[in-house]
């Protein structure tokens, strides 16, 4: 009877304290615990609606700044991360790092090749907002914004989010990695018409 | 001296089963989180089904009517996500608003979504055609209905008959209009009569997220990032403070006639999504609704508040006569126009460089304006009645340069139009910008000093 009686409490204690183990680590460890360095997978082409699906599958993942890496059970596993350190190793991308994967871009700036990245994949990638809103990089081009539609981005100095879908209104649902405090997900903005934004164009979607 | 007492085997009995029990407590934790990691691995790919559409609200004579549906589902695998989706459905269409629907078949169209094209009978319809899709993955095992409350609540295309035509000809920056009025002015910060400001390293500023006009003339203004309700009472330099217990993120605002405050906030809420929060005008609170759909903008309605949400791209209710409703209620209540307070609705739709508004009173007589522009418009801020007229504020912007292009519209054209400067500087809830009570106008605007709200009367004989 008092090894059942131990059993079970030794038992219930060692989960316990697994649990306790994983929920601490998730604030801070998430890419610890669970993101690879994969290389990525070279495709022959993309298209605006295969990328739009890799971003759904980011949506409802979390931020993190400077981050890369999230997996797919809609819920950020690591919220509330300090919002001004991009090393707490949290789960989500960041808003240039979102467009990145989802545009399938290399690491080379110089290459318009297509990388699939694995969503566990942690990869930030080589540019930050302003870039995009410059059109660095070799796969990144500016573009008229009365022009852009679905999977085109709209860029600041500070921030960048891709076009999901139009509203009648004429504001546009844009798929983005928002900050902590909002995560990863669609909202509609008015970034089209705001002078604080450029249109920018991954090219060689087919 | 003491001795170390000798463990009887009854002891010895319960320190195995404890070290047992670790063992098996830690094995069994270890295979969890195995089968979590093969659950969310990289190749994993959980169950998706979501459908976007702009619907063709209000269409022109002799406009071909086309339904298009761009749709995103599971692909065959992470490797094969570029695939096409293997939704598939149809729509389900009647002239008018009501009547049996008919089934019109989605068929692929060339860019990889569904497309449904009307026949002439219903196109033509003078009455317009109400309309429904159902697309359905075997792929995902699952199924959408577009806009949510299918029949019970369906999409409207509204034929612009006998519409005022106007040509607005290009818009010429850098000739605004000086307001009539700052009615409202604080600086950013969290002390008395300041305004908050989302703000770091690595996110463009957010401030006063929305602000609402009532009939006395108070400004009220949200001041989400400090949690509160800025009221300046007409005639006042500094605004009471009412303590609201919001998130502190990007939300809309509207005040009640009774002075009741709804709050659409629009970080969503864990599992619960986006929710409304309601508060009296002490900002006690009232109540919180649960959104069927993403939420973008909060307005007065007949009874109570109603938010515009997607993808069906409808207004619903979130509260009536300060009762919650229910996400189910929402999607069966949902329509394309705006509800207003005399129960009139306004219907409008931006394709392009061309807008498309549309007043329907309550008995169903229409009026109808299509505006044509030779420099691009973006989001229409503000679509209200003012009298017989109609005003509208739409952005007009290049890649460089934008203002806001303020119309009065009646049954002959433009009765008066100016440009009010941007003044964006920080973000707010997308359509939030301007609001009208009367023959005033009023707009929330920012610099990197503060936040500030103007008075344009509109004098129109």
């Amino acid at each position: 009877m008092r090894a059942i009686r131990g059993f079970v409490a030794g038992f219930a204690g060692a989960l316990a304290l697994a649990g306790a183990s994983a929920a601490s680590g998730y604030h801070t460890q998430f890419v610890a615990q669970n993101c690879n360095y994969d290389p990525p997978t070279p495709t022959s082409y993309i298209t605006r609606s295969g990328s739009l699906t890799v971003a759904l599958y980011g949506a409802r993942e979390g931020y993190q700044w400077a981050g890369g890496c999230w997996n797919d059970n809609n819920v950020d596993d690591s919220p509330g991360d300090p919002p001004e350190t991009p090393g707490t190793g949290g789960e989500g991308p960041d808003c240039s790092g979102f467009t990145f994967k989802v545009w399938r871009e290399a690491l080379d700036t110089s290459s318009t090749a297509f990388h699939q990245w694995g969503r566990l994949r942690f990869v930030h990638g080589p540019y930050v907002a302003a870039d995009f809103k410059n059109a660095v990089g070799a796969p990144n081009y500016p573009l008229s914004k009365p022009a852009a539609i679905k999977m085109d981005a709209f860029a600041s100095t500070g921030h960048i989010g891709m076009i999901y879908a139009p509203n009648a209104d004429g504001s546009d649902q844009i798929i983005e990695a928002k900050g902590e405090a909002y995560g990863t997900n669609i909202w509609t903005r008015t970034y089209r018409g705001s002078s604080s934004y450029s249109g920018v164009r991954r090219l060689g979607w087919s | 001296m003491h001795e170390t007492p000798r463990p009887s085997s009854g002891k010895l009995a319960g320190l195995a089963g404890v070290l047992t029990g670790v063992a098996t407590g830690l094995a069994a934790a270890v295979v969890a989180g195995a089968a979590i990691a093969q659950q969310f691995g990289d190749h994993a790919l959980g169950p998706l089904l979501e459908a976007t559409h702009l619907p063709p609200l209000l269409t022109p004579p002799g406009e071909q009517v086309e339904l298009r549906y761009d749709v995103y589902c599971t692909p065959p695998s992470a490797e094969q996500i570029d695939e096409p989706c293997d939704a598939a459905g149809a729509v389900f269409a009647r002239a008018g608003e009501s009547g049996p629907f008919r089934e019109l078949p989605l068929v692929r169209s060339d860019g990889g979504g569904l497309v449904a094209r009307v026949p002439d009978d219903l196109s033509r319809s003078p009455t317009g055609l109400s309309y429904y899709a159902v697309i359905r993955s075997e792929r995902a095992d699952r199924t959408v209905t577009l806009p949510g409350g299918g029949a019970a609540a369906p999409q409207r295309s509204l034929p612009l008959q006998r519409a005022t035509v106007v040509r607005l000809g290009r818009h010429a920056f850098g000739r605004v209009r000086t307001a009539s009025e700052r009615v409202a002015e604080a600086a950013w910060g969290a002390g008395p009569g300041q305004v908050g400001l989302e703000q770091g390293r690595n996110l463009s500023p957010i401030g006063g997220s929305s602000f609402d006009v009532d009939e006395a003339g108070t400004i009220h203004v949200l001041d989400q990032a400090n949690r509160r309700l800025l009221r300046w009472e007409r005639g006042t330099d500094a605004p009471a403070h009412v303590p609201l217990a919001v998130d502190g993120t990007l939300a809309d605002l509207e005040v009640g006639e009774d002075e009741s405050i709804a709050v659409l906030e629009t970080a969503p809420q864990g599992e619960r999504g986006q929710v409304v929060r309601l508060f009296d005008r002490h900002g006690t609170a009232r109540g919180t609704v649960r959104l069927a759909e993403r939420g973008s903008a909060l307005r007065t309605g007949p009874a109570g508040p109603v938010v515009l949400e997607h993808p069906s791209g409808q207004w619903m209710p979130a509260a009536i006569g300060g009762r919650a409703v229910s996400p189910a209620e929402q999607r069966r209540s949902g329509t394309a126009g705006r509800p207003l307070r005399d129960g009139a609705e306004v219907v409008l739709l931006r394709l392009g460089n061309e807008l498309r508004v549309a007043h329907v009173a309550r008995g169903g007589a229409r009026r109808a304006w299509l505006l044509s522009s030779e420099t691009s418009l973006a989001e229409v801020q503000l679509a209200e009645p003012m009298g017989r007229r109609l005003v509208v504020v739409v952005r007009a912007y290049t890649d460089e340069r934008s203002e806001f292009l303020v119309l009065v519209l009646d049954d002959r054209g433009i009765a008066a139009r100016f440009a009010a400067p941007a003044a964006d500087w920080a973000e707010t809830a997308p359509l939030s910008r301007f609001r009208l009570v009367g023959a005033s106008l009023y707009q929330l605007g920012s610099t990197p000093a503060g936040l500030f709200v103007d008075r344009f009367d509109l004098e129109v004989s």
